[in-house]
């Protein structure tokens, strides 16, 4: 097979949306902009959110949620779908209709987003490579919490950023990826890695270091699940969102995620696509075009990250607070607006593939079997027929969640900064924000 | 938090207006599409075009003529993809797309975007 280095959207091929209209493209930055203000000038000036204090105590719902058989449920769920997804990665056809494909690219990586957003953190509940750990525990009758080494904190999550971005580069630039091997060398690798650091770390090691773990953690701080005192409470998003553990490199984490995504709408741009076909030096070698992609996810990755802090630094501090920790201490900030461009960006793929992928899954080794009776269903293209409908819903999503991220930076700031800073100080944040969103909107309307 | 929303709702009115009327008109009221017809050109492992867009209404047959020294293959990336085989010589292949989005039409040797239609 050769590389395929056009591959279209996203991962695995298929159509791709429509971009969006110029009309509905300044509609969404126009609101952007206006709510950003309006957030600024009319919103509370004393912290609202502060401490993990709010939320509903549901009676009852801690106790079942945290016994010992809903736990065993989850994780028996979790390690039965990895297992299905083993089998066909290891004894199914190297074609892309191996469910596996769809499984990796659609179920995991995209799935996780809207699963955590409805139900919290999903991938630590079911995450097999936990419950591998927890079982090697039991085994040696050691702690799964514990390992030979405390978790050394001042790495926070740059683990986990390195991890996301180990996924984004492989879907979005390596011109492999639509082969089996290179999937499963992935997956392998991720196993291994994620295994030994639950053995020298332990479990600690999963919160900081799992890239699906920490994104569907993340995204879970926008559900409204929440603890408080160990107890199940239900909390606004927009509180629950407050209550994200800072820590170093979670600028990183969200640069990655929302980087990637805008970069996928821009390789996938006409401009970019005959930009590498017209210029002879990329066009003649298909190694340097793939380098182009490289540098370009990189640096989209690493100017979200550093338009993000230069925003939050730009401000006047007091002497309790070191301006080098702005950046971390906003970033949660970045994570509504990483969703919103999320569901813009992929609700199409996940819908459809995410349906393809269920009727190729009746069928793991590809040898005509139908086991689990959904082979013969046809995918239901219900969205892309409506195209208006569609582009309506994206503009929605990137708009609101820019108004969860701006209301979220704006506790943040007045939690933090000293009173005289606190409205000026957020101008720069805010200005970056913007940027984002429009940049963001700009990407769907020229995709 | 009350001022807050009502302002969100007054920002949010202009943009559900101005999307509401801008419904195009569906395939039933239209008259059939005519036929589009595509040149593609391979030569000395060059293609044109080179990832132009075409729009194109849904339903519309497309013909794709290509002309080529050397027998190959079109992939295009619908939903579900569609691989086309061409010989050496002239070749009119027959497409229709029906579910609106982007379609890119590529080849894999030399590895080139040809065109990217926008089904609308």
């Amino acid at each position: 097979m050769s590389p395929d280095r056009l591959t279209g959207a996203h991962g695995i091929g298929g159509a791709k949306d429509l971009p969006l209209s110029p009309e509905l493209a300044i509609a969404g930055a126009v609101a952007a902009l206006t709510v950003s203000f309006i957030v600024l000038a009319v919103a509370w000036r004393s912290p609202r959110y502060a401490g993990a204090a709010g939320g509903v105590v549901l009676p009852g719902t801690t106790r079942i949620v945290d016994s010992a058989a809903f736990r065993m449920l989850l994780r028996a769920l979790g390690l039965a779908i990895t297992a299905y997804a083993a089998v066909a990665a290891l004894l199914g056809q190297d074609l892309l209709t191996n469910p596996f494909f769809g499984m990796f690219f659609v179920w995991w990586w995209v799935g996780l987003v809207p699963l955590s957003l409805l139900l919290g953190p999903v991938w630590k509940a079911i995450s097999p490579v936990r419950t591998i750990n927890l079982l090697f525990a039991r085994l040696s009758g050691s702690d799964p919490d514990r390992g030979v080494f405390t978790y050394p904190e001042r790495l926070g999550y740059w683990p986990a950023a390195l991890g996301l971005f180990a996924f984004v580069w492989f879907e979005l630039v390596f011109p492999y990826k639509t082969e089996l091997d290179a999937v499963r060398l992935w997956c392998a690798v991720y196993l291994a890695v994620m295994l030994l650091g639950g053995a020298l770390f332990g479990s600690r090691f999963y919160e900081r270091g799992d890239p699906f773990e920490v994104y569907s953690s993340l995204v879970a701080k926008m559900s409204v699940w929440g603890r408080r005192d160990g107890m199940l409470v239900l909390r606004s998003p927009q509180a629950n969102l407050d209550t994200v553990e800072v820590g170093p490199g979670l600028l990183a984490v969200v640069s990655v995620l929302f980087g990637s995504t805008a970069f996928d709408s821009f390789r996938d741009s006409n401009a970019w696509v005959r930009f590498l076909q017209n210029t002879p030096a990329f066009r003649d070698h298909g190694w340097l075009a793939d380098v182009a992609n490289n540098l370009a996810l990189l640096v989209f990755c690493a100017g979200v990250g550093l338009v993000f802090a230069l925003g939050s630094m730009l401000t006047g501090v007091d002497k309790a607070t070191r301006r080098v920790d702005l950046p971390d201490l906003f970033a949660h900030s970045v994570v509504p607006i990483v969703v919103g461009y999320i569901f813009a960006h992929y609700l199409t793929y996940l819908f459809e593939v995410g349906q393809q992928t269920l009727i190729q899954a009746s069928d793991p080794l590809g040898d005509g079997s139908n086991l689990l009776g959904t082979g013969d269903w046809s995918v239901n293209y219900w969205l892309s027929y409506h195209p208006t409908l569609l582009a309506n819903f994206k503009v929605v999503a990137v708009v609101l969640g820019h108004v969860v991220g701006v209301v979220a930076a704006h506790e943040r700031a007045i939690q933090l900064l000293p009173k005289r800073h606190q409205l000026t100080g957020q101008l720069s944040l805010l200005v970056a924000m913007i940027a984002f969103t429009v940049g963001g909107l700009y990407l769907l309307f020229a995709a | 938090m009350r001022r807050l929303l009502a302002a969100a709702a007054i920002i949010a009115l202009p943009l559900i207006l101005s999307t509401g009327c801008s419904e195009s008109p569906g395939p039933s009221d239209s008259a059939p599409p005519e036929r589009q017809t595509i040149e593609i050109t391979f030569s000395d492992g060059s293609v044109t075009p080179n990832g132009e867009r075409v729009q194109i209404e849904a339903g519309t047959p497309i013909e794709l003529v290509v002309k080529s020294d050397t027998a190959g293959e079109l992939h295009v990336h619908s939903s579900p993809e569609q691989q086309l085989e061409y010989g050496a010589g002239t070749t009119t292949l027959k497409l229709t797309i029906q579910t609106p989005g982007v379609v890119d039409i590529e080849s894999h040797s030399p590895a080139r975007t040809i065109v990217q239609l926008e089904v609308r």
